[in-house]
């Protein structure tokens, strides 16, 4: 605890300035046009995604792409459940559904490691998509269903409240034994194993707590749909979008995710309504250049620059604090 | 019974199309390393240009092999020297790189993607080849089929001799095997996987080229060749060609059968047979 | 913590701040006079959908924005002057949730006078919403559904535009029925689509007499689909029906050449509408049916259109389904916006509802948001010398259906 106390008292300027951007951003809604509210609103979603991944996929090095599938199990939560139960409820069921289906494809995934794992979770997504689509079609006789719409504001504060949750997690998270268990199965898989850490309940369990995240975004966001069916869910840009934005971003430390989300997203919306049939060429080659210049995405290059500003001791003293 | 084996057949003949679009990939995934998700830009490269070819010049979809093939090749060779082998001199760990490259590889499938459009446009194109079919007593074969099946085995035998006999071939593998080793034979391992990829986008421009005599295409057809060549690559065992080549083949008859029984289902009972085969046999059926 | 490392975060969060707030501020808003109408589309230049911007809706409202413009724009007796239009395009890439994102921007934001449909029955049926909650009018385009009904009725400012099975399953039962058609089978696409088809069609066809020998649901991106088509062949099916997309449409069609089954009569949902498919198939593509249909013969206004929108686009891409439907659509916007004599949506929405409207494919109107089966221009087409041949219903027929259709040319036999 007292080791607690002291990262908390260490890092003071940074808490008090997310503090301070977190009030801003709670403002936002009071005093700005109504469309910044669904940009913002929009920008956190993305935030939310990315920090849900880079939960797991950060520390563990397990790069997955099934993030649309418990994404779209939120979504499909909140049209099933959207109606009868008030939103909290239904937004934490939409989280509850994810982890469970987390905890099963976590559970089978185990043996796969490397690129197996990421084609695994990748056909899981379309998997669920396919049969989920054939069961509607054949057994419900129906396909899609509308979603009871709730005012963008209030998803904003919902969005907003599980990015900081987010946040608050993953940084507890790190600082904690099961942290280091988890970047210690990033390390040395075998190594992990060897010195007495559970390394299967270790990753099924942040496995299917930052898909519990991805449900309660999915069901939050999906009140904005309004009309949604299987391939409007389970799109597999979902899972490849938070990907991207976690290496664009930087998966070193809490505030990456989130900055490469922001980036990304508000990149992208630029694209898409000043030059629309540009979007995917521009969006390619940043993609291409982030990955060969920026292997550290844009917090590493914010560290480089820095470092350079403050110069030689202090550097590597707070390059190690924020890493 | 007669209609259960056209059904098999047909299977096998379309599991000569999925074939060959599997061996490029493998090639770049088994002995380079890189997952390249963009795999089924390059066949829709190859594809559209043997339209072009075809319908604009009236050039044989056959010939096209030898003229769009080598395009291919060079289109692969850039792309590996100038992309993938800077990523991987600046990347640490040969897992480490095995991500970037696939994300990498979808940043370049975007950029192909909307060159492609730019170019070709959004609509559906495609031309008619031989479509009519042949019967053997009372066994039907698609005309056009049987030549891409015939072309693809062709093609296969070839490139694996290429592998198997040649010094250049016994350098790739060795690269892949052991690439410590044949650096002290004197092999020059980058060259040698540079080659490698360059020779996987040719395999990509020859499926890309058979293709469109079977499909129509559009400029987002990629990503779901992309997916039946990575099934098909898993199936069959990592960089084996003859892998490949039964992997395809096991495909389309599989494919066939399944959707005799629940059309509605094929495409998810691929991907479980997918999930199933990485679960339980991840180095396929000719794995090493 | 050093103070130079406070310093630098302080900045940073300043940074941040600074650019939050340029983001929300509001830009001033100058009571201009009105120059133009902008019209503001949301929809997919990228992605699976942008392929019907390109082949459908697209083409249509490009050349009728030029048309427009080149007449000087559309007169509003408000300003007192014809007013040009601009298109705001924004791209959705074929992502719902950008989709709804970017019409509320359009909306709220850039204040856009009117709005065009975007891309899919799935997304029309979001926007409908999204509009409807702004008093906004919708005219639809690609998608025509009957899940659209109720909408329809419950959203006044919604209008549907394209036809659908409601209109089209009729007149194609009693064409089959006529030419002594006993048995038929249905492949329909596993969505809302394929399922409205199908449920409509399986009562229709069993009334006229006409046995369903099997109807089977097949998944999207479907890539062999021998099965289904050998067992049509082996039960001698003679009608067959598939209710897809283009690209499952063509799968069936390769297979049916491929198996050498010859029936009767072959149709295909959106698919064979497009010129594309005559250009692919050539000779084969002879006595093939599909939904639509207009061309070149239904009337001289719309031989006018389709040379217009050829030589607009520079190419003959063409969609004998929706194409003059959705410029008659943007017709009767037009009119109902010079009779109004104002951009106010109410007004305009009275008129659309209530009036007719001189359009390409003859008198159009709207009945519970809905066009009435008797304004369109054909229900049922068919592939005759190069041709998309209006066949049914029979008095729009543009030239007498031909079935059973050709066989498949040409069939090699080989000992």
């Amino acid at each position: 605890m007292t080791n607690l106390s002291m990262t908390v008292k260490k890092n003071i300027p940074y808490i008090a300035i997310s503090v301070l951007i977190l009030a801003l951003l709670a403002a936002v809604p009071f005093f700005s046009k109504p469309y910044t509210v669904v940009l913002l609103k929009n920008i956190l979603m993305f935030a939310a995604l990315t920090l849900s991944w880079a939960l797991f996929s950060g520390p563990t090095g397990y790069i997955s792409l099934a993030t649309a599938a418990f994404y779209g199990v939120g979504i499909y939560t909140a049209a099933y459940l959207g109606k009868v139960l008030p939103l909290p409820v239904m937004v934490l069921c939409g989280g509850l559904a994810s982890f469970l289906l987390a905890l099963i494809i976590g559970a089978i995934t185990l043996r796969l490691r490397g690129i197996y794992f990421a084609i695994f979770t990748l056909s899981s997504v379309e998997l669920i998509k396919q049969v989920l689509h054939w069961f509607e079609i054949t057994v419900l006789g129906t396909r899609g269903r509308p979603v009871v719409k709730i005012s963008n504001t209030t998803v904003y504060y919902v969005v907003l409240l599980i990015v900081v949750l987010l946040m608050v997690t993953t940084y507890f998270l790190k600082r904690s034994r099961y942290g280091l268990a988890m970047s210690s199965i990033g390390s040395c898989e075998d190594a992990a194993a060897h010195i007495g850490i559970n390394v299967t309940w270790v990753k099924v369990l942040t496995f299917a707590l930052s898909s519990f995240f991805i449900g309660l975004t999915g069901a939050t966001t999906a009140t904005g749909l309004i009309y949604i069916d299987s391939h409007i869910a389970f799109d597999l840009n979902y899972s490849f979008f938070p990907t991207l934005m976690a290496i664009f971003g930087g998966i070193g430390n809490v505030f990456g995710p989130v900055i490469g989300a922001a980036v990304f997203s508000y990149l992208r919306e630029i694209l898409i309504t000043r030059f629309p049939y540009a979007y995917m060429i521009i969006f390619g080659a940043v993609m291409i250049l982030t990955i060969l210049y920026l292997p550290n995405g844009i917090i590493g290059l914010v560290q480089t620059i820095k470092d350079k500003v403050l110069g030689g001791k202090d550097a590597t003293a707070s390059s190690r604090k924020v890493n | 019974m007669i209609s259960f084996i056209n059904i098999l057949v047909n299977g096998l003949l379309m599991g000569g199309i999925y074939a060959i679009t599997a061996v490029g990939l493998s090639m770049q995934y088994g002995v380079a390393r890189i997952l390249n998700i963009a795999h089924g830009e390059f066949i829709m490269v190859a594809a559209f240009l043997t339209w072009m070819l075809h319908t604009t010049l009236g050039i044989n979809p056959i010939l096209c092999l030898a003229i769009v093939g080598p395009i291919l090749f060079v289109l692969g060779y850039l792309v590996r020297h100038y992309l993938f082998k800077t990523l991987k001199e600046k990347t640490p760990s040969p897992a480490a790189f095995e991500g970037n490259s696939m994300l990498m590889a979808f940043g370049l499938l975007f950029v192909i993607q909307s060159l492609a459009t730019y170019i070709w446009g959004k609509n559906i194109v495609g031309y008619d080849f031989m479509r009519y079919s042949v019967y053997l007593g009372e066994i039907r074969f698609a005309a056009n089929r049987l030549v891409i099946m015939i072309t693809a085995v062709i093609i296969c035998f070839l490139f694996y001799l290429f592998l198997t006999k040649t010094r250049t071939g016994k350098a790739i593998r060795a690269s892949s095997q052991d690439p410590d080793a044949a650096a002290l034979m004197g092999v020059d391992i980058n060259r040698m996987l540079t080659l490698c990829f360059a020779l996987g986008a040719l395999m990509a421009g020859f499926a890309g080229v058979l293709l469109s005599m079977e499909y129509k295409l559009d400029t987002f057809m990629g990503m779901g060749h992309t997916i039946i060549a990575i099934i098909v690559m898993v199936l069959g065992g990592l960089g084996s060609i003859p892998g490949s080549l039964v992997g395809g083949f096991i495909l389309g008859i599989f494919y066939g059968i399944v959707s005799g029984i629940e059309p509605g289902l094929t495409e998810a009972a691929y991907y479980l047979l997918f999930m199933l085969l990485l679960l339980f046999k991840p180095s396929g059926l000719f794995g090493r | 913590m050093t103070k130079r490392s406070v310093l630098f975060l302080v900045l940073a969060a300043l940074l941040a701040a600074a650019l939050i707030v340029a983001g929300c501020a509001e830009k001033e808003k100058t009571a201009e006079e009105k120059t133009e109408i902008v019209f503001g589309a949301a929809r997919s230049y990228t992605g699976p959908l942008a392929i019907q911007d390109q082949s459908c809706f697209g083409p249509v409202y490009r050349l009728w924005i030029d048309e427009v413009n080149a007449a000087g724009g559309i007169y509003v007796e408000e300003y007192g002057k014809k007013l040009p239009i601009r298109l705001l395009k924004y791209d959705d890439t074929s992502d719902m949730n950008t989709m709804t994102n970017l019409l509320t921007k359009l909306i709220v934001e850039d204040q856009v006078d009117f709005i065009l449909a975007p891309i899919s029955t799935a997304f029309l049926k979001a926007a409908a919403q999204i509009c409807n909650e702004h008093n906004f009018l919708l005219i639809g385009a690609e998608g025509g559904a009957k899940e659209l009904e109720p909408l329809m009725k419950e959203l006044p400012y919604f209008f549907s535009l394209l036809n659908y099975a409601t209109h089209q399953v009729p007149p194609l039962a009693e064409m089959l029925a006529e030419h002594n058609i006993k048995t038929a089978a249905i492949i329909y696409i596993e969505d809302q689509h394929g399922l409205e088809y199908k449920n409509d069609l399986v009562p229709a066809l069993e009334d006229a007499g006409i046995e369903v020998v099997f109807d089977k649901a097949i998944p999207m991106g479907v890539k062999d689909v021998s099965s289904i088509i050998e067992e049509a062949k082996s039960k001698n099916v003679q009608a067959l029906l598939c209710c897809a997309y283009p690209d499952e449409n063509f799968a069936v069609m390769n297979q049916c050449i491929a198996s050498d089954y010859n029936p009767d009569v072959l149709l295909f949902g959106p698919g064979a509408c497009f010129e594309v498919f005559y250009q692919i198939y050539g000779e084969n593509s002879e006595g093939v049916m599909g939904w639509g249909a207009w061309n070149e013969k239904s009337s001289d206004k719309m031989k006018d259109l389709a040379e217009r929108l050829i030589a607009h686009q520079g190419e003959r891409n063409m969609d004998w389904w929706g194409m003059a439907i959705y410029y008659a659509g943007l017709e009767a916007l037009q009119q109902a916006i010079e009779r109004a004599g104002t951009l106010d949506h109410e007004q305009i929405r009275d008129i659309l509802a209530t009036e007719k409207f001189d359009t390409v494919i003859g008198e159009l109107w709207f009945e519970n948001g809905g066009v009435p089966a008797e304004c369109y221009p054909g229900h049922v087409g068919q592939w005759q010398n190069g041709i998309f041949e209006v066949v049914a219903p029979k008095d729009k027929q543009t030239n007498k259906p031909i079935i059973p259709k050709p066989k498949w040319k040409p069939v090699t036999q080989e000992e």
